[in-house]
């Protein structure tokens, strides 16, 4: 297990300044914003998917809708961080099944966010009530896959093969 | 000032604080003192903050120790076990005095509607963590007053019990299988995240974003996030035990620990007094009063920056 069939642009990217710029001082940074938008993204998903849910029951439902631009700001900054932790560490990652997993896994969520967004926050004439119902099975299915999201990025740094190009 | 220094500064006030809170809170029943029974719940809310640096420095107060040579390391390990146990029954009067103070804290109504079973829940945990916090106290008098041992003397069962507590904490978390830390620091993300959600939306609205939004309905956020502080204590504490020479010189942890401390003593200066239940009277596109949104930035800069810290412990392991 020489590696001869991981594909050789993984090491070009290695190689690159960015790449080596990301492995040097900013890394724990980059990690640090990767918790923090983690933070955001979930933690403002998670707070529409329990009101949709009912809890808390006396808070109103619409003006949540303002939290999808948190949640987008936390996507975005998970994007960016994200990336630049792969073009660290583009082996580590990418040899992994659990890094494709992850990345299923936040499209799921993501999908389903937007969905949210679409047939329960779009339509400024529907009552509490037609919002809860018609958001209560996504509501469960985002919490399901944010957990996933978290599960499986956190494993990421326990399931790894190789931490760089083998040479 | 070092760690040591730190655990013999502090090391009296989790024993005496919990015999002190006991009696307030016997007296309070007995004479039915309503603003006594408050004061004892508000005293375990602050030992179970105070009495976690008190554990964590004990070990390098050990570890200070067993660079000399001859020293009774089994006197220190039926310490750490008293110890261990000790502050677990702390942790658990401490929650039940939050869950025993919350009615008072939102309005006069819920306050007249509370039930008595966290009173009860109280004094029975309190009871066990006064006579568990006398085992902790008497095991380390005995470190280091070994003229006070009688020869052949049984050691506390007790301790001794703490003591194979941790060990069977750390063969667990260590050494029972290598998928039990990765998912400890899976809860520990997801307490996270049960936290800083609840801070955050808290915040965020007090400082006037999201104004459409009354404050008094998200005080039911608050208990989801107290369950994410104790899913990341308990999860911390099993990281600590697991590896405490990792934790115990780390600069990192030092530091977030300390942040936790001021979080912490900002959340209680908030709930405990009369603040809270104002704050929560700010209804639908109102502006919360000046010292709220002081709290608000402070608290969530705080916990913004103890994540920061958190990720940066790893970082820390050679110093």
């Amino acid at each position: 297990m020489q590696g001869t069939n991981i594909p050789h642009f993984f090491l070009t990217i290695e190689d690159s300044g960015l790449s080596m710029w990301v492995r040097d001082n900013p890394f724990w940074a980059i990690l640090s914003a990767h918790a923090l938008g983690m933070a955001l993204l979930v933690g403002a998903s998670l707070i529409v998917a329990l009101r949709l849910l009912g809890v808390p029951a006396d808070l109103p439902l619409a003006p949540l809708k303002r939290l999808y631009s948190f949640i987008w700001v936390g996507f975005w900054i998970q994007v960016v961080s994200g990336l630049l932790l792969l073009i660290g560490y583009p082996t580590k990652s990418l040899t992994n099944p659990d890094f494709y997993l992850k990345l299923a896994l936040i499209a799921a969520g993501m999908i389903v966010m937007v969905m949210l967004q679409k047939r329960v926050f779009a339509d400024p004439g529907l009552s509490e009530k037609d919002m809860m119902s018609r958001g209560r099975a996504l509501a469960i299915l985002s919490l399901l896959f944010w957990a996933g999201v978290v599960t499986s990025g956190r494993l990421l740094a326990y399931t790894y093969t190789y931490i760089s190009y083998p040479s | 000032m070092n760690l040591p220094q730190v655990h013999l500064l502090l090391n009296h006030w989790p024993i005496l604080g919990a015999l002190i809170g006991l009696a307030l809170l016997l007296i309070a029943l007995v004479t039915r003192n309503y603003d006594l029974k408050q004061a004892s719940f508000i005293l375990f809310g602050v030992l179970a903050v105070l009495t976690i640096p008190v554990y964590l420095s004990g070990n390098a107060a050990a570890d200070a120790m067993k660079k000399q040579a001859g020293w009774p390391t089994s006197l220190v390990d039926a310490h750490e076990g008293a110890a261990v146990l000790a502050l677990l029954a702390l942790e658990l009067t401490g929650i039940f005095s939050v869950v025993a103070l919350w009615p008072s804290t939102r309005s006069a109504k819920a306050e007249a509607q509370s039930k008595s079973w966290p009173t009860m829940a109280v004094l029975i945990a309190s009871l066990v963590t006064a006579g568990l916090m006398t085992v902790a106290g008497n095991t380390g008098g005995n470190i280091r007053h070994a003229e006070i041992l009688t020869e052949g003397e049984a050691p506390s069962s007790i301790a001794a019990m703490g003591a194979s507590f941790i060990l069977a904490v750390r063969y667990f978390v260590i050494d029972y299988s290598r998928w039990v830390w990765p998912f400890v620091e899976d809860l520990h993300f997801i307490g996270l995240i049960l936290l800083l959600g609840t801070v955050g939306i808290l915040s965020i609205r007090t400082l006037g974003f999201l104004k459409q939004l009354p404050v008094g309905p998200l005080h039911k956020l608050i208990p989801l996030g107290l369950i994410g502080l104790l899913i990341n204590v308990i999860t911390g504490l099993m990281f600590f035990i697991g590896m405490p020479f990792f934790y115990t010189g780390n600069w990192y942890f030092q530091l977030k620990i300390f942040a936790i401390l001021v979080a912490g003593a900002i959340l209680v200066l908030f709930y405990c007094t009369g603040m809270f239940r104002k704050w929560g009277s700010v209804g639908a596109g109102e502006d919360a009063p000046a010292y709220a949104k002081l709290i608000a930035a402070a608290s969530l800069l705080l916990w913004v920056a103890i994540v920061i810290i958190g990720r940066y412990i790893p970082l820390g392991e050679s110093s």
